[in-house]
């Protein structure tokens, strides 16, 4: 496979990426972000990482839930780590590590003689503060990224291989089949996307599944026009038609000789399409439309904080985070650009 | 002179009346007992004032003045009807009939005919004399085509048949099926308000041609501008006929009620707080605990008013689908409700400003079955029953499982206020090993998926209503199909039995009793479980806005929510209070600019407050 050999060229750009350093740290860091999220449960969660009791050593964080009752509290729920960790600390039996943030996205953190939203406390761990139900921001705020992050790459996997191939064999084949796409895909993208998501699932609940579904289904049109521009230009290349004279069959000509030659393209809009997946996913949430109460998730944070401006700490966070990422997808993309422009110098508007 | 033009005119109409009469003369039956009401105690304060200005507002502007036809289902409907009096209304306190537009009142024999005898003394706000054939003429109104109003059309043919005249001022109303005397006077008076029959001469083109014209009314008030886009005013009327009325005595004191059009509800707060407007409702906590604060509250100038009544409560809580193969066990259904933990959410969530409600049926005064308590939340009772019913063991996630099958429900409901509420009862229910996943629609589409019985488990009301409806939402007629309101599916000889006998019966002590027997079968059967009431109002006001010592009545909001509203200044069984003094205005304006202060006032007014 060509794509995965290091071949001079490919090293050259990659070195050429490295060099431009605001894409480059934003890449690490954006990664690592990303890899974190993978494991929120161990960072931001109300399980314990470890408890010792009586002797014996207990890992909540994934796994089984632990009742009370094992622990030597007087109900069969889940154990409240934080309570155990007094108790314990208390009597002397034990010990509690929990994580950083030791709240779940779902769980309110309810007082008796307030009502939430909670400012930021570091006494009570909430570094953030709380939302309208007492939930803790920054939890809510980990997980959310969570799900916009792998919400994004996965719609962008799937509208990629779609609207590529599509796009691939509208330049190829051309002829009546790209004409017949052409109006199809002009049709259907004058339907006004916002609706019928607003239609949708005002009649059905989305999931994560079915809304990457719904918002795919608008999703795929971008990438067929590059894509068919481009195979059109490299089909006349003279290295398809020899491909062709040698009897290679269509689908090897397309994905053996085209689509390497084409993958620059692909690889520069990535990162601005993760960027249009998160945006898709927060302003859907902050309409109602997206994913049902109580997953964790931007769109909803942001439309909490906006109706209740006295509480600035929700609103702040949220839009800090969310400037944060979009400027380092930002970043990432601009480089790519770069790193995949044969022209050394070149400038952006 | 224009005394004698009127008299000339009255004179004329009463033999038009007479000639009309003389044509159709049926008889009245001779063992009618004649029914009024005097003797109850008045509700107004005698220190009342009248005149000035009220100022409220409206969030847009009305569509139309009818009460009929396209578009008349606004909110500002209330306002025309509540000037538009009643045959016989309810006394807000004692709930009994007391006179309106008739002097009298009887029942038929035949449990579906209600006569009256009318005022001789009504008129229409133009002077011409309110008679039977106006009754008459309702139907005919009410019936025609030209008012493009199916709901209208279909409830004068589906639920009243006619109204008969015996001479002028004597009429009756009959109605397609029997009643009790309660529902039977709710049918004939209150949901039959009479319409000019001078006033539409011609029908056609009723819509468009009558939708700014002011019909004639009969309450105290009429409008007497309109800004279009802006305001409108309604003007005391200074010789209405009903104002020396027993009940009606230092009643819609202010001469003017001015609404002006204020688009948004922040905005009309600060048009409040600057004086341009002297009353707002501030039911909502977000406006009573947060918003209600500052200067003008703590110097005095504006008070705060909370006001407990005891009108008929929704049927809010959670309906249990027993369609569904695991809610149909009654263990199931007992776990569910002692591990609803709906007092939490009160506390906690909404501040303990609504009641926990006790049984389906509240604010229903005699007909409330008040030794039902609403199950407590406690786990252990919980944990008992989940057991019996198979499900004591719990997965890797706590969540109680059965042969591979987890205890997990959807709860379906439409407002975005109520998902704080779920989203700390959902953490409750996995306490208890019940896992809860919440399926918000938008209100239309979660009614209508509940309407088809598609729900697990429905967050939601049905509206309080006059009397506890149970044919409805509990028969077995209504179980187990879509369309109907049914939402628990039951379907339950006993219950059928109970609910046939309330129905049929025209006894009101009767219908109490088996009122209470049908709440506790409700209780017992826990397919409803028991919600949230909000049985007060609370508004603030400027405090030369005057009111009597008790605020406010025991029905009040049995039709319209608000003190201050529309109702509050015109509804003429309950409203119209409030007096304002001008020289308490002048005072406290004065004050305000030099920075004197007055007490601080926060009523809380617990009269009419039913203990739980």
């Amino acid at each position: 496979m060509s794509l995965f050999n290091l071949n001079p060229l490919t090293v050259k750009k990659i070195n050429r990426f490295k060099s431009i350093r605001r894409g480059y740290y934003s890449f690490i860091i954006f990664m690592t972000l990303v890899l974190l999220s993978c494991f929120a449960e161990v960072l931001v969660n109300s399980r314990a990482l470890m408890v010792s009791y009586e002797g014996n050593l207990y890992f909540p964080t994934y796994g089984a839930v632990i009742p009370g009752k094992i622990l030597g509290l007087d109900y069969e729920y889940e154990t409240n780590y934080r309570d155990l960790q007094k108790v314990l600390k208390k009597e002397g039996t034990g010990f509690v590590i929990l994580p950083p943030i030791p709240f779940n996205p779902y769980e309110n953190d309810l007082r008796d003689t307030e009502f939430p939203p909670f400012p930021p406390s570091l006494k009570d761990s909430h570094y953030l503060g709380t939302d309208t139900i007492g939930r803790d921001v920054a939890s809510r705020l980990v997980y959310g990224f969570r799900t916009a992050i792998f919400f994004s790459l996965i719609l962008l996997i799937v509208s990629y291989l779609i609207g590529v191939s599509i796009g691939a064999a509208m330049g190829y084949f051309g002829g009546l089949f790209d004409l017949l796409f052409q109006r199809i895909i002009e049709i259907w993208s004058n339907i006004p996307f916002l609706y019928v998501i607003m239609i949708i699932s005002s009649i059905m609940i989305p999931n994560f599944y079915t809304l990457i579904a719904i918002v795919l289904l608008f999703g795929w049109i971008q990438m067929t026009w590059y894509m068919r521009t481009v195979t059109y230009k490299e089909k006349a290349r003279e290295y398809v038609m020899a491909a062709k004279a040698l009897g290679a069959s269509n689908s090897r000509v397309i994905f053996n000789h085209i689509l390497p030659n084409t993958v620059s393209i692909i690889i520069t809009f990535i990162p601005f399409s993760v960027a249009s997946g998160i945006i898709a996913l927060t302003s859907l949430d902050y309409l109602g439309f997206g994913l049902p109460a109580p997953t964790p998730s931007w769109g909803e944070l942001l439309s909490q904080g906006s109706n209740n401006l006295e509480s600035l700490w929700i609103v702040s966070s949220v839009i800090v985070a969310m400037t944060v990422i979009l400027v380092m997808v930002t970043f990432i993309g601009e480089a790519i650009r770069e790193a995949f422009d044969p022209k050394k110098h070149t400038t952006y508007e | 002179m224009i005394f004698s033009t009127s008299k000339i005119l009255l004179s004329v109409w009463w033999l038009l009346f007479l000639s009309t009469s003389l044509q159709a003369a049926p008889q009245l039956p001779d063992n009618l007992q004649w029914l009024t009401n005097n003797e109850d105690p008045v509700y107004a304060s005698p220190d009342a004032i009248k005149g000035g200005t009220l100022n409220d507002w409206l969030a847009s502007f009305p569509l139309t003045l009818r009460t009929v036809g396209p578009d008349s289902n606004g909110s500002f409907r209330g306002n025309l009807l509540g000037n538009q009096m009643q045959l016989v209304q309810v006394h807000p306190n004692t709930r009994k009939l007391i006179p309106g537009l008739a002097t009298h009142w009887a029942y038929g024999d035949d449990n579906k005919t209600m006569y009256f005898k009318l005022n001789p003394k009504a008129r229409w706000s133009d002077g011409v004399p309110v008679t039977a054939h106006d009754f008459v003429f309702t139907f005919e109104f009410m019936r025609s085509k030209e008012i493009v109003d199916p709901w209208h059309a279909n409830f004068f043919k589906d639920e009243l048949d006619k109204a008969t005249v015996y001479d002028d001022l004597t009429f009756s109303v009959t109605t397609i099926k029997e009643r009790p005397r309660d529902e039977l006077h709710d049918h004939t008076s209150e949901d039959m308000r009479p319409i000019a029959r001078h006033f539409y001469k011609d029908m056609k083109g009723f819509v468009k041609k009558y939708n700014w014209a002011v019909a004639p009314n009969t309450g105290a008030y009429k409008i007497t501008k309109i800004k279009k886009g802006k305001s409108i005013t309604f003007s005391r009327k200074k010789d209405w006929w009903a104002k020396d009325l027993k009940y009606n005595v230092n009643r819609f004191n202010v001469d003017k009620v001015k609404f002006t059009v204020i688009r948004d509800r922040n905005l009309a707060w600060e048009h409040f707080k600057k004086g341009k407007l002297d009353v707002f409702d501030t039911t909502l906590p977000l406006y009573w605990h947060e918003k209600s604060k500052g200067k003008i509250f703590d110097k005095g100038y504006v008070h705060k008013l909370w006001f407990y009544t005891e009108s008929p409560q929704s049927s809010q809580g959670i309906w249990l689908n027993q369609d569904n193969e695991i809610l149909k066990d009654l263990n199931v259904r007992l776990g569910i409700a002692h591990s609803f933990n709906i007092k939490k959410v009160n506390e906690q969530v909404l501040r303990s400003d609504y009641e926990l409600k006790q049984t389906i049926s509240s604010g229903f005064g005699p007909f409330t079955n008040k030794q039902i308590r609403a199950r407590e939340l406690d786990l252990a009772k919980a944990d008992e029953y989940f057991a019996k019913a198979g499900w004591e063991k719990r997965g890797d996630d706590g969540i109680r499982v059965k042969n591979g099958q987890r205890l997990s429900f959807a709860v379906t409901y439409g407002y975005d206020h109520h998902t704080p509420r779920l989203v700390v009862l959902k953490e409750e229910f996995k306490r208890a090993g019940l896992e809860l996943s919440l399926r918000k629609m938008d209100p239309a589409a979660s009614f209508k998926s509940v309407l088809e019985k598609k729900h697990d488990i429905w967050w939601g009301a049905l509206g309080g209503g006059s009397w506890p409806q149970y044919w409805g939402q509990f028969h077995s007629d209504n179980a187990h199909k879509p369309q109907t309101n049914n939402f628990t599916n039951t379907d339950d000889p006993d219950m059928d039995a109970l609910i046939d006998a309330f129905r049929s019966s025209t006894n009101t002590a009767e219908r109490a009793k088996l009122a209470h027997k049908l709440q506790q079968l409700i209780h017992d059967q826990s397919a409803w479980i028991a919600g949230l009431d909000v049985p007060y109002i609370r508004n603030v006001y400027w405090r030369w806005i005057k009111l009597p010592k008790v605020p406010g009545t025991r029905l009040l909001g049995r039709r319209a929510p608000y003190v201050f509203d529309y109702n509050g200044a015109f509804e003429v069984s309950d409203g119209g209070q409030l007096w304002i003094d001008k020289k308490a205005k002048k005072e406290t304006l004065t004050a305000k600019k030099k920075g004197k202060s007055y007490p601080a006032v926060t009523r809380i007014d617990k009269t009419f407050k039913v203990e739980n």
